[in-house]
């Protein structure tokens, strides 16, 4: 409700804290948001000519005459065709296991889900493991086509058909709830009125999922062209793994690398804001809402054609297996010996935990003839002082960001609730959004330029030296993942009843025990929520890993590149693709268990848990009620028997 | 006990309440009733404190609270939604006020299980969540929230509006036997004049930011002061001219009778106008039967009492009979 006329600010005190809040806000803003960025645009301008003379466009006519275009047409290229081919897959997996009657749609839908622990840097290297040259699949196939190129997997193709399926995690998220969202009673008066099954989906249920559909489209089409990791390990010259590139480049190497790192990063921005402005645009018109106040839950559709079921059923089961096959083969191989893994081939023999605990010398014969021993050659993720390295500095960087987004969106967001409808809510929350319209690489790249100097408000260091990075890359984590966790808390926020708030002031709480005791508690599960799906991908990210990658910032997804390169290199990390197995296997267990606490345990309100707690009570009290009759009955026979024995 | 004197209230330009004058009396039921928009929320927010009017005083006790902050006017307050904390037990959500007084934990745990029990909580309840009891139990936790803090009044906004049609009527009838059992002022808030009537003391109803009447349910329904208050409370007839001359009514003025002062068939009496209808329409009730009765170029609205003898069916002749004194003339 509108705030009378003639109503004053009663709380004076919380002033200070305002006007603190307000100044570390800006600092924030301006100096990790703004100026790094600011820096990065101004640096394109910033070319000097042989002579020493400034030369500001000189980058653009290098643009035009080199081949930089031809990483932009990659990316968009890339963009383009996996927008294609990820809304098939992803429409696909969420109409099978959601709309159509398939047989084992629960399992398919788990297989479906893998990605929500299975991405980023994990899935392509397993991928990777699988498909490339050597790998176990090209070399099965290769037993059926011996023809066949064994390169198959490499370059666009293979960076288009991993993400194809890495990127379907959002359709799996949001198109699914938006499919249950659907009124049955809607499909219900289509078949009523004589439409078809097919027309019933075409005319009915697909045009409610288009909203959702335009904005998964939308993120598909950035991903495609800021991706970073596939095209990098995979092999294609798109934009990001050239800006990286770029990056760590010198005018030694190159005619002005950072500025043509930048300029890549400008057009990357400038595709985004251009796509994000026109989904804004749309999704401001509004989106198809149930008008039911009676809202039937949607019934599975049967498919009554036989071939037809036949045929989805095929469907389903062949992207099940595409989906399931990386990661059942990765865990198999994460308890196979280094010689298993490298021969690629599953051996019933080889079974052991090497690759996860304890570590082994490894012997043998030098071309001289001698024979000798590397020590410790063989070792596990949690004996491997590099890997158990990563994985935790990845660990406490992606929890602290993920914790510090989380945080500064919750105190945003009740900041912005409680001044609804005023100018200076909507600038916070416009700030908040800033990344979103900036790719992460540009974020990145600017970070590492900008502070990888003495930089005075953050008291003349150099961020990006020595252990400094690491502060930086909690920075720029969190700057990264602000945008999202905005959008999901504020949704939470909207839920909360305004009259718990009047409500708690009445019975005399102040705005901040209103806030700790009652609000907060209310959008916890969706404030934990965000904070495990940043976890998760912050965790097994490549792009900012790539960007900061010093030895001071070598974090997961950096062993895992690492991990792919050296394998049984003179005799060295003789297990590494083991090792790199069963680091997934322990990183897709993390995930799987924050998702589980969050979704599974997290997500249930004080009433499921009350309930819980009482059943188990009961079960123990009944488990206790046996164990005392059996303990009496124990005690009570000798008594019996000597009662006999009388 | 309460007392308003000409509060104004405005947002932005608009003006949501103009001079409003109303005393409430310690014990009294007393019910803001009226349409959406009306003002009678808002008159309640501001004596609750949530907002702070342009103009006039609010005084309880005979101190002027206007510029008290909301938690120290002790009033309580039964929300629409109940407002329950829902992620706190119903013994938690209860002890929150005496909490935040930072009274001390037997107290609370006294205070707590005695208003429970006054409302009709076993302790079983009190353990449990809030989503976990039915409607009429969140109500019952609601009213012993915002009792338990010994408020000087309690306030209701339509804590009746979310529930179903036969758990209304059961919780009205506890809510009033509540309310006495505590002998706590209460201001209650609702547009259904069938909820004002049963329960309150007294009436104000309310339109587009004015009082029109207060008055008993009584006053309010067979004496109702303004054309608005007839209309809002209970069904009329509005009466054309066909009907205003034979009654000899003054021809400037607007003339209506309620549905129960017609009566179908009835012998002619002295004094009383009757004329010659056939029923149009019927519409079955079970207590009562409603019928669209009509007269000349007039359809009327008359309600009988169904005694399952008497029933007249669709185009059937009956004669009515109007009394001067029933009718209404603003």
């Amino acid at each position: 409700m509108q705030a009378p006329i003639g109503a004053k600010n009663k709380y004076g005190l919380g002033k200070l804290w305002g006007i603190f809040g307000g100044v570390l806000f800006v600092y924030l803003f301006l100096g990790f948001m703004v100026m790094p960025c600011f820096d990065t645009l101004t640096s394109i301008f910033s070319t000097k000519d042989a002579a020493g003379n400034p030369d500001p466009f000189a980058v653009i006519r290098f643009f035009f005459a080199g081949n930089m275009p031809s990483f932009v047409l990659n990316s968009l290229k890339l963009a383009v065709l996996l927008v294609v081919t990820v809304n098939i897959v992803g429409i696909s997996i969420v109409l099978l296991t959601e709309y159509f009657d398939i047989k084992g749609a629960k399992i398919l839908r788990l297989g479906y889900m893998t990605t929500l622990i299975y991405s980023g840097v994990a899935l392509v290297t397993g991928y990777q493991f699988l498909y490339d040259k050597d790998g176990i699949l090209t070399n099965w196939m290769m037993q059926f086509f011996p023809n066949m190129d064994r390169q198959w997997f490499s370059g666009f193709s293979s960076v288009l058909f991993t993400m194809t399926f890495a990127c379907t995690s959002n359709h799996a998220l949001f198109l699914r709830n938006a499919i249950r969202g659907i009124d049955y009673n809607t499909v219900e008066a289509a078949r009523n009125m004589g439409a078809k099954p097919f027309k019933v989906l075409l005319k009915v249920v697909m045009p409610t999922l288009l909203p959702t559909l335009f904005s998964l489209t939308v993120m598909t089409f950035i991903t495609g062209l800021c991706a970073m990791s596939a095209p990098t390990l995979l092999g294609y010259n798109s934009i990001n793994p050239e800006i990286v590139r770029l990056a760590g480049s010198t005018t030694a190497d190159e005619s002005f690398p950072q500025a043509r790192a930048a300029l890549l990063s400008i057009i990357l921005a400038i595709f985004t804001i251009v796509l994000l402005s026109v989904l804004n645009h749309y999704e401001r018109k509004g989106h198809y809402l149930s008008v039911s106040k009676t809202k039937a839950k949607l019934v599975k559709q049967k498919i009554q054609n036989p071939a037809a079921n036949v045929l989805a059923h095929i469907y389903a089961y062949i992207l099940f297996v595409i989906y399931m096959t990386p990661v059942v083969m990765i865990v198999i191989f994460s308890l196979q010996n280094w010689q298993a893994i490298r021969s690629k081939t599953i051996d019933f023999s080889s079974w052991t935990l090497i690759n996860y605990f304890g570590s082994q010398d490894y012997s043998y014969t030098t071309s001289r003839g001698k024979t000798k021993i590397r020590p410790d050659a063989i070792s596990g993720v949690f004996a491997n002082e590099k890997t158990i390295g990563g994985i935790r500095l990845s660990f406490i960087l992606s929890a602290l960001a993920a914790a510090l987004a989380c945080i500064i969106v919750v105190i945003a967001v009740n900041y912005i609730f409680k001044h609804k409808n005023k100018k200076r809510s909507k600038v916070v929350e416009a700030c908040m959004l800033f990344p979103w319209l900036l790719p992460t690489i540009l974020i990145c790249y600017s970070f590492r330029i900008f502070f990888n100097r003495e930089v005075w408000y953050v008291f003349g260091k150099n961020l990006y030296y020595a252990e400094n990075v690491r502060f930086l890359i909690i920075m720029a984590y969190t700057v990264v993942k602000l945008p999202f966790a905005i959008r999901m808390i504020k949704a939470a926020f909207y839920a909360i009843d305004e009259e718990l708030e009047d409500a708690a002031r009445n019975l005399g709480a102040s705005s901040m025990v209103t806030f700790l005791k009652v609000k907060l508690p209310i959008v916890l599960p969706s404030v934990l929520a965000v904070f495990a799906l940043n976890f998760n991908a912050l965790f097994t990210e490549y792009d900012m890993s790539a960007t900061f990658h010093s030895s001071y910032g070598t974090s997961y997804a950096m062993v895992m590149q690492s991990m792919c390169n050296e394998e049984g290199r003179d005799g060295m990390n003789m297990n590494a693709s083991g090792r790199r197995c069963a680091s997934t296997v322990f990183i897709m267990l993390v995930s799987g268990l924050i998702l589980y606490l969050v979704y599974g345990v997290g997500a249930r309100d004080l009433g499921e848990r009350l309930a819980i707690r009482e059943k188990r009570r009961k079960r123990f009290e009944k488990m206790k009620a046996r164990l005392g009759l059996a303990h009496a009955a124990a005690e009570e026979l000798p008594s019996d028997a000597g009662e006999y024995q009388e | 006990m309460i007392k308003l004197s000409d509060i104004i209230v405005k947002f932005g330009d608009f003006e949501a309440l103009h001079n409003i004058n109303v005393h409430v009396k310690e014990g009294e039921f007393f019910t803001f009733l009226g349409p959406s928009g009306c003002g009678k929320t808002t008159t309640l927010r501001t004596i609750t404190g949530f907002i702070e009017p342009v103009g006039g005083t609010v005084e309880m006790q005979g101190k002027d609270i206007t510029h008290v902050p909301i938690e120290k006017r002790n009033i309580g307050i039964v929300f629409q939604s109940y407002a329950l904390f829902p992620t706190m037990t119903v013994h938690d959500n209860i002890a929150f006020g005496l909490k935040i007084k930072k009274m001390k934990k037997d107290e609370i745990e006294k205070k707590v299980s005695e208003i429970a029990r006054k409302v009709d909580l076993s302790d079983e309840q009190l353990k449990k969540a809030v989503s976990q009891l039915s409607g009429g139990q969140q109500q019952r936790v609601a009213i012993a929230r915002a009792l338990v803090t010994e408020p000087a009044i309690i306030c209701m906004d339509e804590p009746l509006s979310n529930l179903d049609a036969k758990l209304r009527v059961q919780l009205r009838n506890e809510l009033k036997k509540m309310q006495k059992e505590f002998g706590i002022t209460t201001i209650y808030v609702t547009h259904d004049q069938e909820e004002a009537l049963t329960l309150s003391d007294r009436i104000a109803v309310f339109n587009k930011g004015y009082i029109e009447q207060i008055g008993t349910p009584n006053e309010v329904y067979n004496h109702s002061e303004t054309e608005f208050v007839a209309n809002f409370i209970g069904d009329i007839n509005p009466l054309d001219h066909s009907l205003i001359a034979p009654l000899h009514l003054d021809e400037n003025k607007h003339h209506f009778i309620r549905l129960e002062r017609i009566h179908v068939n009835q012998p002619e009496r002295e004094g009383v106008l009757t004329l010659n209808g056939i029923i149009e329409m019927q519409e079955y009730y079970g207590l009562y039967i409603k019928y669209y009765i009509r007269t000349g170029d007039q359809i009327l609205k008359v309600i009988e009492k169904n005694d399952g003898i008497s029933i007249y069916e669709p185009g059937a002749n009956v004669s009515i009979t109007i009394d001067p004194q029933d009718i209404m003339s603003y």
